[in-house]
């Protein structure tokens, strides 16, 4: 049960770097990808029917830290208090852009929640090259500090623009498209850069999770016993869903969706 | 534990929560008008149909959209301000949380995501599919998150063991009366929160005699038949957890009552049983959020009961403006009156967080005063941001009317978005 819970983490938290990390790296590049309303807006359509479903994979990746590992999950939380305001912000900062975008007055509001979106964006990336930069040096309760940490922050948000510039040139069409595919270069197959980012970046939970002592600090057998069970037996209906929800969108876009 | 961090820890809690709360009164309402409404159309095909649930649908997706980014504070404030809680119940009440998200909140975000996005993309049988699978995982949501609720306020099924809370019995858990109980309110509540907004929203059309005069006859009528039952439900659910009060938490009742000696009684048999301490919850807490409640309760009984009987009356609908402007200021009553319930049923439970278990001064982490102010104020600032970005938006949209709606749009080349949408087509004006 408790290799059982200890993969259901690492399961969710890689899924949300890779899924989460291709909107949130598109969304961090939308001002220079979209250079006006229209392309801005087909680009924050690129990820549109996927953001919501990806969001979920930290929701369901700190569900699993807190009803198996509740006590790490008190421990780790409040030890990186800081951490968790700055990305929490940015992620609300973010959302709320994308959602009220389509919903507001004139190009003014837009352009103004195009910024929540490109400014939460990073927030969201930078805070959790500020975790990641904790959890690797092996410090998991407490945040980091120093040039360690702003450098693993700048290098885990690099990674995430990149990663979203490969999912870029996988959805754009028009010239954003051209603009991306110009820096990821026209070598090699157009899923190559996607794929390479995406194994980078889902190698950096289970790295950091290495520096966690999961084992042994999961919750009592009789709560595992119910609850990793069920879990497991949802778990491959949700990805059969989202797998179905990638299908249904998978071409490139070329209109505007609801956002 | 420091006193600053506790007061700051419980007003950040307290604040966030009970903004999470209202936006959720009105989603879990919402969804269920818009599902039914689908379906109605998809039966009938008639437009007028489509352009209701296109319409409601785009007010409960704003509504949800800045709903659930409060959500997602709450998700991980237990761990970050309240690490007790997870240290000594985590067994139990990790469980739930974990459930929750998983189960429930994954299903209904990817299902929402298909409904909104894939609105011309997929077969109407799949689409109507979609959001009665938003709607029921909607509710098993509020059953999980009750079901933790309940184990705080009540709990049952556990055990213990070297210090530390262990499940026990999971039936009882899960059956908790504290939770069945507040469940079946809670939803209630939110039916008539959607109730009160229907009939609020379509008032002020009417009010305003805007063109869309049948549109909006329909969706007040629905609104106060929807409001009339649910208030009903709301108030069986809970007198049935006023009666059980009195077994589980008798301090809350005491206090409610004001009973001055049975107050003190039970602090003597408190202190004897869990030692020296204040065991009395704020009296203008408790009380202040019960009668707000209550007097909630009562305006919005007189609305319902007239209300029924007005509807009834084609003319009146149309033409009875005063009504409509009642109807318009009665939207905040529901909101009123399930913010004052849960101040009365979480505050009145002071000084505990697990009731008899876990007082909530033992559960607040070990934060410095400077990390949690700026923490209050930054998610304060933000949640009030919300609020207003939420408030705003409603009462454009909801201004704005059926005409010109996102939601649903056709957006394929080959699809209406080039011409006018012919589920735009209005009715004829006609009073």
């Amino acid at each position: 049960m408790e290799t059982l819970s200890i993969a259901l983490l690492a399961f969710f938290a890689a899924g949300w770097f890779v899924l989460a990390g291709a909107d949130i790296g598109t969304g961090m590049l939308t001002p220079w990808l979209g250079r006006d309303d229209r392309e801005r807006r087909l680009v924050l359509a690129s990820f549109a029917p996927f953001f919501l479903g990806n969001e979920v994979w930290l929701v369901a990746a700190a569900g699993v830290l807190v009803g198996c590992f509740p006590t790490l999950e008190g421990e780790l939380l409040s030890g990186q208090f800081p951490v968790l305001v700055a990305l929490l912000t940015g992620w609300i900062v973010r959302d709320a852009g994308l959602w009220s975008r389509g919903r507001g007055p004139g190009p003014r509001w837009r352009a103004g929640c195009d910024t929540a979106v490109t400014c939460g964006s990073w927030t969201v990336a930078l805070s959790w090259g500020w975790l990641l930069a904790a959890l690797l040096t092996g410090r998991p309760y407490a945040s980091a500090t120093g040039p360690t940490a702003a450098l693993t922050a700048l290098a885990v948000a690099a990674l995430f623009a990149a990663h979203g510039l490969g999912f870029a040139t996988l959805r754009l069409t028009g010239p954003p498209y051209e603009r991306a595919r110009r820096l990821v270069g026209r070598t090699g197959r157009p899923w190559w850069s996607f794929a390479f980012t995406g194994v980078l970046l889902a190698g950096l939970p289970l790295a950091a999770g290495t520096a966690l002592p999961l084992a042994g600090r999961t919750a009592a057998p009789a709560t595992l016993a119910l609850l990793v069970p069920a879990l497991l037996a949802v778990t491959p209906l949700l990805v059969a869903v989202q797998a179905w929800t990638w299908h249904a969108f998978r071409h490139r876009v070329t209109r505007p969706s609801y956002l | 534990m420091n006193q600053d961090v506790l007061d700051l820890a419980r007003l950040q809690f307290a604040l966030t929560a009970g903004g999470h709360f209202l936006f959720v009164a009105l989603t879990l309402g919402l969804v269920t008008v818009v599902a039914v409404l689908q379906t109605r159309a998809t039966l009938s095909r008639k437009p007028l149909h489509a352009r209701m649930v296109r319409f409601w649908g785009q007010l409960y997706v704003i509504n949800y959209a800045v709903g659930i980014v409060t959500g997602l504070v709450m998700e991980f404030q237990f761990g970050m301000a309240w690490s007790g809680l997870t240290h000594e119940a985590g067994n139990v009440l990790g469980a739930s949380l974990a459930v929750e998200t998983i189960v429930a909140f994954f299903v209904e975000s990817t299902f929402l995501g298909l409904w909104i996005f894939g609105w011309n993309r997929l077969g109407r049988w799949a689409h109507l599919a979609a959001i009665w699978i938003v709607c029921l995982t909607a509710y098993l949501s509020a059953y999980w998150i009750l079901v933790s609720n309940g184990f705080l306020n009540h709990p049952v099924g556990y055990g213990s063991e070297n210090g530390e809370l262990v499940l026990d019995d999971p039936v009882a858990v899960l059956t908790n009366p504290s939770a069945l109980l507040a469940f079946g309110h809670v939803l209630a509540g939110a039916l008539l929160t959607a109730g009160f907004f229907m009939a609020g929203v379509s008032a002020y059309h009417l009010f305003r005699r805007t063109p869309e005069w049948e549109f909006f006859g329909r969706s007040l009528r629905i609104g106060v038949f929807l409001s009339a039952p649910a208030l009903m439900a709301a108030a069986v659910f809970g007198g049935l957890q006023f009666g059980v009060l009195a077994t589980f938490q008798p301090m809350k009742s005491a206090v409610f009552s004001g009973e001055a000696a049975e107050i003190a009684r039970l602090q003597t048999e408190m202190t004897a049983r869990f030692g020296p301490g204040d065991y009395v919850p704020s009296e203008a807490w408790t009380r202040g959020g019960g009668l707000v409640m209550l007097i909630a309760f009562a305006l919005m009984m007189y609305l319902c009961f007239a209300g029924v009987i007005l509807a009834c009356f084609k003319k009146v609908v149309f033409r009875f403006r005063l009504w409509h402007l009642a109807l318009m200021a009665a939207v905040p009553l529901p909101y009123l009156a399930m913010i004052g319930g849960w101040v009365f049923r979480e505050a009145g439970r002071q000084p505990w967080v697990v009731y008899g278990l876990l007082r909530t001064e033992d559960a607040v982490s070990d934060l410095s005063p400077a990390t949690m102010r700026l923490s209050l104020a930054v998610f304060t600032t933000v949640f009030v941001l919300l609020a207003v970005l939420n408030a705003w938006l409603l009462t454009r949209h909801a201004r704005r009317g059926p005409v010109e709606s996102g939601l649903g749009h056709d957006e394929r080349p080959s699809g209406a978005a080039d011409g006018p949408d012919p589920a735009d087509a209005l009715p004829a004006p006609r009073y």
